[in-house]
C-alpha cells in the first residue's frame, strides 16, 4: 500500500484500526473473564492494559506516516467550506491571483521558449553540445579544424558540421530566397533524426566536392511549398540556379540546430563551393581554407562523459591546432581575442546576439511581471487581513480550546495556498492567451530569417507555475496568518469587534501594503510612459526620407550566378519595366536600403588637403541609380542628380550629404560651395571623385539606431559601382502593396527562377526600427495598467474597510452636524496620505529603474519630468476615485443606525 | 509476581518480527505469545504493540490481511514479508553478536581482577 492509497482509503483504514483494537480488547476481556474477573472488571482491566484507545489510535496513525497529510486534507476541506461561504471574497482573490500568476506564467513560458528549451525532435538533447570558439557569437570553426577535432577527440561519439546561408530557390512566380544549411553527411545521425520520407545523407556524399547535388527539405517547407507531395522524393528543384535531387524530408518540427532561425533545406557541405558564385569562388575551396571560419559544429557526448570533461579534452586539441598553425594576425579583429573552445548545450535561442537581446528583454519582462505579482500579493494579503479581523472570534475559540498557534497558522496557510493554486490554474489559461498576444510582437525579421518560436507550455512551465503558486500562497498568507493567530484571546472572545481600535496605528501593515502597491504600479507606469514617449518621438522624427508610398524589393544576383554584365543588364531592364507600370512615379536602385539590416561605411578624404589616417572621416557608402533622391524622398539641396550620362566610362562623380560636406570642408558656409571639389573614397584603392551634388541629411543607417544623428553619407552612381546585392525602390501613386504582384510578374518575366526578396513597403522595413520601443510600451503598458487596477482595488478595499470600522464615528460626527462634504474630505484625506507616500516612494523607485531602460529609449531621457509628473497625477486621480466611492458610502450612514448598532 | 523487565530500546520490533515469522498471527496473539515465551519476564506494553505493528507494516517488513479466526471473527493477521525476513536475520545476528560480547565482558569481570 502506498501512502496515497492509504490517504484515499482513510475512512476504511480508520474502520480497520477500530476493528483491530476492538478485537484485541474483546479477546483480552474474555481471557480475563476466564481467569475469574467479573465482565465489568475484565473490560476495565483490558482497557487499562491497552492504554487509552484514542491515544493508541493516534500513535498508530502517526506510525503510518500520513498524519500530516490527513491534517492537510482536513485543512483543505475547512478551506473549501470557508470559500463557499464567502464566494465574493474568494472570487476577487482568485481573479487577482490569476492575473498576477498568469502574467508570470506567460513570461516564464516565453523565457522557457527563448532560453531554456532543449532542441526539439532530436534524440537525447541533453547529450548534444555546440562547439564554439570565443564568445559564441557565431560559427567559429574552419573545415580543416573541424576535421581534426572530429578525428582526434575521444569524448564525443560523433561531431557534425553546419553552416547557414541564404539560398535562392527558383520556383517561377514563387521563387524565393530561403535559409539553407550546408552540413556534413553525419549531421542527421549525430542529432539522431530520421527523415519522415526518403533518406538522410550518405557517407559518400561527404567525400567529393561538388559530386552530389542532393537536398533534404524541412517538413513545413515541404508542406507549404510542395503541398505535402509524397512523390517529391527523387525529383529535382532549382537552388542557386542549379538542379538538386530531393532525397528526403526531415521530420516535422525540426528547423535546424539554431532556433529561432528556421532552416528550410539542408545540402551536403561538399556542395558548398558549387553553391557560391563569387568571382573565383571555384578557385579556392572553402573547405580547404583554415581562414574560412564560417562553420559551427554540434557533437554528441559519449556515455559517462561530462560536458566539462569533453570541453577540457577538445580544448587541448584546439590549443594544439592554434599553436601548430596560428591564424594570421589580420584574421583577428583583436589580437587578444579569446579563441578557446567552449562547449554549450543547445537550449532555446543559440544565436549569440539574439540570445543576448532575449536575455535583456526577459529580465525586463520578468521584473515587470514579478512586480505585478507583488502588487497582487499585497492586495490579497490586505483582503485576507480584513477578513482575518472578522474571523478573530473563530480563531480565539480554537486557541482557547487548546489548538496550537502553529496548527492554526498551518490551517490559514493551507487556505491561502489553496487560493493561490486555484488562481494559478485560472492564470494558466490567461497566460496562454497573453502569449498568443505577445507573439504578435515578435521581431519582424525579414526573410529568409524566419523567426519561429513555439510558446506552447511544456512541463517546466507547469512546474514553475505550481511552485510559484505555493510560494505566492505562503507570501501573501503568512503575515495575515501570523496576525490572525495572535493569542490575545480575551478581548476577541468578549466580542469586541473594535478590538483593534484602541491602538489603530497610522502606519499599520495594511497601510504599508497600500503604499507598496501605489509605489510599484507608479514605477511600472512611468516606465510605460517613457516607452510611449519614445514611440511618439519615433513617429515625429524627421527621417530625411519619405518611406510612405514606396515599395522596395531586394535581389541577390550572386546566388543566381549572374556575372556583372548580366547583372547590370538585369537592373537596367527591370527598372525600365517597373517605371512603365501604371501607378509608378519613379523607380531607382540602391545597394543599401535605409534603416535596413546592412550598413557599409568607407573612409572619405578631401583631395585639397592632407588628412592623417586617424582623422579620416567614415561615411555611409551608398551606391544609387538616377532618380534615387526623387524616389526615396530625400531632397537634393545643391547640384545635380546622377544621370544616364554618368557611366562606367565617364569621370567618377559623387553626391555628398550635407553633413559630410561640412565634415570634409569645415570652412564652407553654404553646402553649394562643396560642388566641384574632389574627394577620394575607399580603403585600399581610393577612387577620386568630383562632388556634383549635396543631399539633405537622412537617417539611413542601420535599423535599430533611429535615435542616432544622421551619419555622413556619400552617394555614388550605381553604374560606376555595381553590386550584385541591391534593392529596387518604387515610388507609387497610392498604396505600394497594390503593386506587389505586378513587380513579381515583371521579375519572373526576366528570370523565372530569380527570387525577389523582402518585397514590401519601405515603411515596414522602417517599422523594425521602433520595434523594441513598441514592444516595451505594449508589454509594460499592459502590465502597468494591470498593476494600477490592482492597486486601485487595494486602495478601495482598505478605504471601504476603514469606513466600515468607523461607521460609528462617522455617525457621531454627522449627528453632531458634520456635512457630507466634511465626511468625504475626512475619508479621502486618509487615503490620499497613503497615496502620496506611495507616490513619493514610487518616483524614487522609478528613478532607479528607468536608468536601466535608458538603452531602449530615445528622444526622451530616463528621468523625463513630463512623464513623471503626468503619471503621478494619473495615479493620484485613480486613487482619489478609489477613495471617493467608499467615502460617499460613508455619508449614506444613518446616524441613528450607526450609533445603535453596537 | 516476578519483577518484569523493561524491553531494551529497539528490541520490540525484533521480537515482533520473530514471533510473526513463525506464522500469520493477529495482534492479541502476538502480545500473548511474547509473554508466554519469555515466561512473563518480558512485559509488552500493549499500548506500544499496535503502533509498532503499524510502523513495521508501513516500512514493508510486515504485511497484513483480514482473515476469519477459529472463533468465527474477523481479525487482522500479520505475516513477515521477504524484506522483513531479511531484516529479522540481520537483526538477529547483530543481537547475538552483541549479547555474546556483553556476556563475555561480564564473565571476564567475574573471573578477572
Amino acid at each position: 500500500m502506498t501512502w496515497w492509497h492509504r490517504l484515499f482509503h482513510q475512512r476504511q483504514h480508520e474502520e480497520q484500526l477500530e476493528k483491530e483494537l476492538r478485537h484485541h480488547l474483546d479477546l483480552h476481556t474474555s481471557d480475563l473473564i476466564a481467569q475469574g474477573y467479573s465482565p465489568e472488571e475484565a473490560q476495565r482491566q483490558a482497557h487499562l492494559a491497552l492504554g487509552g484507545s484514542e491515544q493508541v489510535k493516534e500513535m498508530c496513525r502517526e506510525a503510518r506516516g500520513t498524519r500530516w497529510l490527513e491534517e492537510l486534507l482536513k485543512d483543505v476541506r475547512i478551506g473549501v467550506r470557508m470559500f463557499r461561504k464567502n464566494p465574493g471574497f474568494t472570487l476577487v482573490v482568485i481573479a487577482t491571483l490569476a492575473l498576477g500568476i498568469g502574467a508570470n506564467t506567460a513570461i516564464f513560458g516565453l523565457v522557457d521558449a527563448l532560453l531554456l528549451r532543449p532542441l526539439p525532435v532530436v534524440k537525447a538533447p541533453g547529450e548534444l553540445v555546440l562547439l564554439m570558439r570565443g564568445d559564441g557569437r557565431g560559427p567559429t570553426l574552419s573545415y580543416p579544424d573541424f576535421a581534426v577535432l572530429r578525428e582526434r577527440n575521444e569524448v564525443l561519439s560523433d561531431l557534425a558540421l553546419y553552416t547557414q546561408a541564404p539560398i535562392s530557390f527558383g520556383n517561377n512566380l514563387r521563387s524565393e530566397v530561403v535559409l539553407g544549411a550546408m552540413v556534413s553527411a553525419n549531421y542527421f545521425d549525430v542529432l539522431g533524426i530520421k527523415p519522415s520520407f526518403g533518406r538522410a545523407f550518405l557517407p559518400e556524399e561527404d567525400r567529393t566536392p561538388g559530386a552530389h547535388p542532393v537536398v533534404v527539405l524541412n517538413h513545413s517547407f515541404w508542406q507549404s511549398r510542395f503541398n505535402s507531395d509524397r512523390t517529391l522524393v527523387g525529383q529535382t528543384i532549382v537552388l542557386n540556379n542549379r538542379r538538386f535531387t530531393i532525397v528526403g524530408i526531415a521530420p516535422s518540427g525540426f528547423d535546424g540546430e539554431s532556433p529561432p532561425m528556421k532552416v528550410s533545406l539542408w545540402i551536403p557541405v561538399m556542395m558548398m563551393a558549387s553553391m557560391r558564385w563569387e568571382p573565383g569562388a571555384l578557385d579556392h575551396d572553402p573547405l580547404n581554407n583554415r581562414q574560412n571560419e564560417d562553420f559551427g559544429a554540434i557533437g554528441r557526448l559519449k556515455q559517462d562523459v561530462s560536458i566539462s570533461q569533453a570541453q577540457a579534452a577538445l580544448e587541448t586539441i584546439n590549443r594544439q591546432l592554434e599553436e601548430s598553425n596560428p591564424p594570421p594576425p589580420e584574421q583577428r579583429l583583436n589580437p587578444n581575442d579569446d579563441r578557446s573552445l567552449k562547449l554549450i548545450s543547445p537550449q532555446g535561442i543559440m544565436l549569440g546576439p539574439i540570445r543576448e537581446m532575449a536575455v535583456t528583454s526577459s529580465r525586463l519582462a520578468g521584473a515587470t511581471v514579478l512586480t505585478v505579482l507583488l502588487i497582487a500579493c499585497a492586495n490579497v494579503a490586505n483582503l485576507l487581513m480584513a477578513r482575518a479581523a472578522r474571523r478573530r472570534k473563530e480563531v480565539a475559540v480554537r486557541l482557547a480550546l487548546g489548538a496550537t498557534r502553529w496548527r492554526l497558522i498551518r490551517q490559514l496557510l493551507t487556505e491561502s495556498v489553496l487560493l493561490a493554486l486555484v488562481g494559478a490554474t485560472a492564470g494558466l489559461f490567461l497566460a496562454y492567451w497573453i502569449n498568443q498576444l505577445l507573439m504578435a510582437f515578435k521581431p519582424p525579421f525579414p526573410p529568409p530569417f524566419t523567426f519561429t518560436l513555439d510558446v506552447s507550455f511544456d512541463i517546466r512551465t507547469f512546474v514553475f507555475t505550481f511552485l510559484l503558486a505555493i510560494a505566492t500562497g505562503v507570501i501573501f498568507g503568512l503575515v495575515p496568518a501570523l496576525q490572525a493567530s495572535r493569542p490575545d484571546v480575551l478581548p476577541a472572545l468578549k466580542d469586541e469587534s473594535n478590538a483593534e481600535s484602541p491602538r489603530v496605528r497610522w502606519l499599520n501593515l495594511r497601510n504599508a501594503l497600500v503604499i507598496t502597491q501605489v509605489a510599484l504600479s507608479l514605477a511600472l507606469l512611468i516606465s510605460t510612459g517613457l516607452f510611449l514617449r519614445t514611440l511618439r518621438y519615433a513617429r515625429q522624427i524627421d527621417l530625411g526620407f519619405k518611406p510612405d508610398q514606396v515599395l522596395a524589393v531586394s535581389f541577390n544576383l550572386r546566388l543566381q550566378g549572374y556575372n556583372e554584365a548580366k547583372g547590370r543588364e538585369f537592373y537596367q531592364r527591370i527598372l525600365e519595366r517597373l517605371e512603365s507600370l501604371p501607378g509608378v512615379q519613379t523607380a531607382s536602385v540602391t545597394n543599401l536600403l535605409p534603416l535596413g539590416f546592412m550598413w557599409l561605411s568607407t573612409p572619405v578624404v578631401p583631395e585639397d588637403r592632407e588628412v592623417p589616417p586617424d582623422d579620416r572621416i567614415f561615411a555611409g557608402d551608398v551606391c544609387v541609380g538616377s532618380k534615387y533622391f526623387e524616389t526615396i524622398g530625400t531632397p537634393l539641396l545643391r547640384g545635380r542628380d546622377f544621370t544616364a550620362q554618368d557611366t562606367i566610362k565617364s569621370p567618377a562623380v559623387a553626391i555628398v550629404s550635407e553633413k559630410l560636406a561640412h565634415s570634409l570642408w569645415p570652412e564652407i558656409n553654404d553646402p553649394g560651395e562643396a560642388l566641384g571639389k574632389r574627394l577620394r573614397v575607399g580603403r585600399s584603392n581610393p577612387i577620386s571623385c568630383e562632388v556634383i551634388g549635396v543631399a539633405k541629411d537622412s537617417r539611413t543607417n542601420i535599423f535599430n539606431r533611429l535615435d542616432r544623428a544622421p551619419e555622413p553619407t556619400i552617394y555614388r552612381p550605381f553604374t560606376q559601382n555595381y553590386s550584385a546585392l541591391a534593392s529596387l525602390i518604387v515610388r507609387t501613386d497610392g498604396d505600394p502593396r497594390s503593386l506587389i504582384s505586378a513587380v513579381q510578374h515583371e521579375v519572373a518575366a526576366l528570370d523565372e527562377n530569380l527570387p525577389p526578396q523582402n518585397l514590401q513597403p519601405l515603411s515596414e522595413t522602417v517599422s523594425l526600427a521602433s520595434w523594441s520601443a513598441r514592444t516595451g510600451a505594449a508589454v509594460l503598458g499592459v502590465f502597468g495598467l494591470l498593476g494600477l487596477v490592482l492597486a486601485a482595488i487595494g486602495i478601495y478595499g482598505v478605504m471601504s474597510y476603514s469606513v466600515s470600522r468607523r461607521t460609528r464615528e462617522i455617525g457621531l460626527r454627522m449627528a453632531l452636524g458634520a456635512e457630507t462634504r466634511d465626511v468625504i474630505k475626512l475619508i479621502v484625506k486618509q487615503g490620499m496620505g497613503l497615496t502620496l507616500i506611495g507616490a513619493i516612494i514610487g518616483v524614487m523607485l522609478a528613478l532607479a529603474v528607468t536608468r536601466l531602460l535608458a538603452s531602449l529609449l530615445y528622444g526622451v531621457t530616463a528621468t523625463d519630468p513630463a512623464t513623471f509628473a503626468g503619471v503621478v497625477l494619473f495615479v493620484i486621480g485613480v486613487a482619489v476615485l478609489a477613495c471617493y466611492l467608499p467615502a460617499r458610502r460613508a455619508t449614506k450612514v444613518d446616524p441613528m443606525m450607526a450609533l445603535r448598532c453596537e | 509476581m516476578k519483577p518484569k523487565s523493561d524491553l531494551p530500546q529497539g528490541t520490540l520490533d525484533l521480537l515482533i518480527l520473530k514471533v510473526v515469522a513463525l506464522g500469520p498471527i493477529h495482534g492479541y496473539a502476538i502480545a500473548q505469545r511474547l509473554e508466554q515465551v519469555s515466561r512473563g519476564v518480558v512485559q509488552v506494553p500493549q499500548g506500544s504493540l499496535y503502533p509498532a505493528l503499524h510502523r513495521l507494516e508501513n516500512r514493508g517488513l510486515l504485511a497484513a490481511g483480514w482473515k476469519v479466526t477459529e472463533t468465527g471473527r474477523e481479525a487482522k493477521f500479520y505475516r513477515v514479508t521477504r524484506k522483513g525476513q531479511a531484516q529479522l536475520e540481520t537483526e538477529t545476528a547483530g543481537w547475538q553478536r552483541l549479547t555474546q560480547a556483553v556476556s563475555l565482558i561480564l564473565k571476564m569481570s567475574e573471573g578477572g581482577a
